[in-house]
């Protein structure tokens, strides 16, 4: 019953919360704004070969003439970076709260998580391409899951760990199990952390998909065709694929504020952009 | 620790010393040479052989010219290294000129060294898939970046998209056969010279013996008629502009086309030059690619190295039909009078530079191409 109370106030103070961001985001958008002006600017007035630095006007005109090709290439990608990212965070999250449960566990996994992280992404990518069907998506996805999970482990195990003994030992006195005190105490304090990683993740899941296809996979996929398009110094096209996969990437990042917004109201922090 | 860094200096020192020395020594001794960089489309293997041949036997030094030859790779444009005065000339196919020169470069191909395209795409003869039509609903791979406009164009003549891979699946190629060998696609692209010797150098896991032509159906892009014209040296329009440059042009062409003659009746000799660039590729393979390579340039009733004007028009048009460039090309992709000259200076000196009686050898492959 409480919810149907707050919802109009909430409502109202969406709406407040919305203007009061637009007026914060004005400096960013002039500096952008200004950014692309230069560019635009400084290609004209030095004379910039185009396939050097292609205009910004060159490069959206090139999203908009391409967006045939680019688009469902872009669509290949994202589904890759997509699968990825839920396996990936997935088992981030499984591995950390089976090692904030059984502390003897994380002796063991941590040092070969960490390990794994440090090798470089790259030196994967033809690996996976060999072990997995380099034109099956399972390939990339396998990559991006990768890069994935690390962030996600370290940050859940953080959160999960982060809990105050009070908070606990208030549950205890209650005659709180172990199953509820995880439910109620354990999961919401982890809940920020682990949304800060899959911000993190979300970011890392497109670059992992598109280095995955720099190793090689079928010809709709946005990795394969900026690499063939800068082969054939059609740096505009490159450049508008370059995009597209920005924007889908940013695309799966605001999913991401989103469900977090949704999910955990109650922590202040979630609320800085 | 200071001891260390001491030894440090000196040795820096010394090598300084030494490359200054060196550096004089090759100054005094030539002091009349033009130095001349000419960037080759690829790794070191005898598709180059010719330009090997013309600088280990001193046809560019009898010309006056210090040609430094550099190697190509996967990402290596040789267009773009010219296109920024890198290098004076390059190495690539014809078509990527073209769409180099679409994207507001000033480079003019100067020379049309192979007059045959090399380009195939294999199937395995147990597929059935001997035509380009029956690769409808196939994977079929390409190495793309360029290389991938002889396939489109036969694919689109028989219905299929391939830009937007519809009635067929374009699968990106790695630089080896294996996705091919693991019949992991239907079809991939292989050059006479090269990758074709690469499947034939294979071992067959059912019988244990090397793959044989009669495993495979290879469909040449000639005969389908989307053959365009691949390996030509090029230049740049504002490079060109002075007379000073054109006559050294002239001398770089006609020594590097007198490279190429040479190893057309030297094939074991331009062989062991090309050992010596150090390929990835041993002896074997080298033999097969610099015999290929010899059939996509002789006979030439024009002599070699001038464009022939129906082939120019067939790659340009292909190349504005399937989207490698936007406009059709302007008259100045290409200029002949530079190529003419030179080969009319070979004539002069009694080389012969049409080929007539130009006979392939036979090369009998090996396991690795050994």
């Amino acid at each position: 019953m409480s919810g149907v109370v707050v919802t109009p106030g909430l409502r109202a103070g969406f709406g407040r919360r919305a203007g009061r961001q637009a007026i914060e985001w004005i400096p960013a958008a002039v500096v952008f704004c200004l950014g692309i002006a230069v560019w635009e600017g400084a290609i004209w007035a030095f004379h910039i070969k185009q396939f050097l630095l292609p205009k910004p006007s060159d490069i959206v005109s090139s999203l908009w003439s391409d967006g045939g090709t680019l688009w469902p290439a872009g669509w290949t990608t994202f589904k890759e970076a997509l699968g990825g990212f839920a396996g990936g965070s997935a088992a981030g999250i499984v591995v950390a709260t089976a090692i904030g449960r059984f502390r003897a566990l994380g002796g063991v996994l941590m040092p070969l998580a960490i390990a794994a992280n440090a090798v470089p992404i790259i030196a994967f990518a033809p690996i996976f391409n060999a072990w997995f069907d380099p034109l099956a998506p399972g390939s990339k996805m396998a990559i991006a899951g990768v890069l994935c999970f690390f962030p996600v482990l370290v940050n859940t195990l953080r959160g999960l760990q982060s809990v105050s003994p009070r908070q606990i030992e208030l549950m205890r006195s209650y005659a709180a199990g172990e199953l509820t005190i995880w439910r109620r105490v354990r999961v919401p304090t982890a809940l920020p952390y682990v949304f800060t990683s899959l911000k993190v993740a979300s970011v890392l899941a497109m670059i992992g998909a598109i280095v995955g296809e720099y190793f090689g996979g079928s010809f709709n996929a946005l990795g394969v065709l900026i690499r063939s398009d800068a082969q054939i110094l059609d740096f505009q096209t490159a450049w508008a694929g370059i995009l597209v996969a920005s924007l889908l990437g940013l695309a799966l990042y605001a999913a991401v504020v989103v469900a977090e917004r949704l999910t955990i109201r109650w922590a202040p922090a979630s609320r800085d952009p | 620790m200071r001891k260390r860094w001491i030894v440090g200096v000196l040795v820096a020192a010394a090598v300084a010393a030494a490359a200054v020395a060196g550096v004089a020594t090759r100054a005094s001794a030539a002091p009349k040479l033009t130095n001349i960089t000419l960037q080759l489309k690829w790794v070191p293997q005898a598709q180059f052989a010719g330009y090997y041949a013309a600088s280990l036997k001193g046809f560019y030094k009898d010309e006056g010219l210090n040609v430094t030859l550099k190697n190509g790779g996967p990402d290596i444009i040789p267009e773009q290294v010219v296109a920024s005065n890198q290098a004076q000339f390059g190495v690539d196919w014809l078509p990527s000129l073209l769409a180099a020169r679409d994207k507001g470069t000033d480079l003019v191909n100067v020379a049309q060294v192979f007059a045959r395209s090399g380009m195939t795409q294999l199937t395995w003869k147990s597929s059935g898939i001997t035509t380009v039509a029956k690769m409808r609903g196939k994977k079929v791979a390409n190495w793309l970046g360029g290389n991938q406009y002889e396939l489109f164009a036969a694919l689109t003549k028989f219905g299929m998209d391939p830009e937007k891979n519809k009635g067929v699946t374009i699968v990106q190629q790695p630089f080896d056969m294996n996705l091919f060998l693991q019949h992991k696609v239907d079809s991939a692209s292989a050059m006479t010279y090269n990758e074709l010797a690469q499947v034939l150098e294979s071992k067959n896991p059912k019988t244990g013996k090397l793959f044989t032509l009669a495993d495979l159906n290879v469909i040449k892009m000639q005969d389908v008629g989307t053959g365009m014209l691949e390996d030509g040296l090029f230049s740049t329009a504002s490079w060109l502009k002075d007379p000073a440059n054109q006559a050294i042009a002239v001398k770089f062409i006609a020594a590097s086309l007198k490279g190429w003659i040479y190893c057309r009746d030297h094939v074991a000799e331009c062989v062991s030059m090309t050992l010596q660039e150090g390929p990835t590729l041993p002896k074997g393979h080298q033999t097969w690619q610099m015999n290929e390579i010899n059939k996509l340039i002789w006979p030439n009733a024009a002599g070699i190295g001038v464009m022939n004007k129906a082939d120019y028009a067939r790659t340009a048009k292909i190349a504005q039909q399937y989207g490698a460039i936007k406009k059709a090309p302007t008259a100045g992709a290409y200029r002949t009078d530079l190529a003419t000259k030179a080969v009319a200076l070979l004539k002069k000196q009694g080389v012969d530079v049409n080929g007539k009686s130009y006979k392939p050898i036979t090369v009998k492959l090996t396991a690795g191409g050994k």
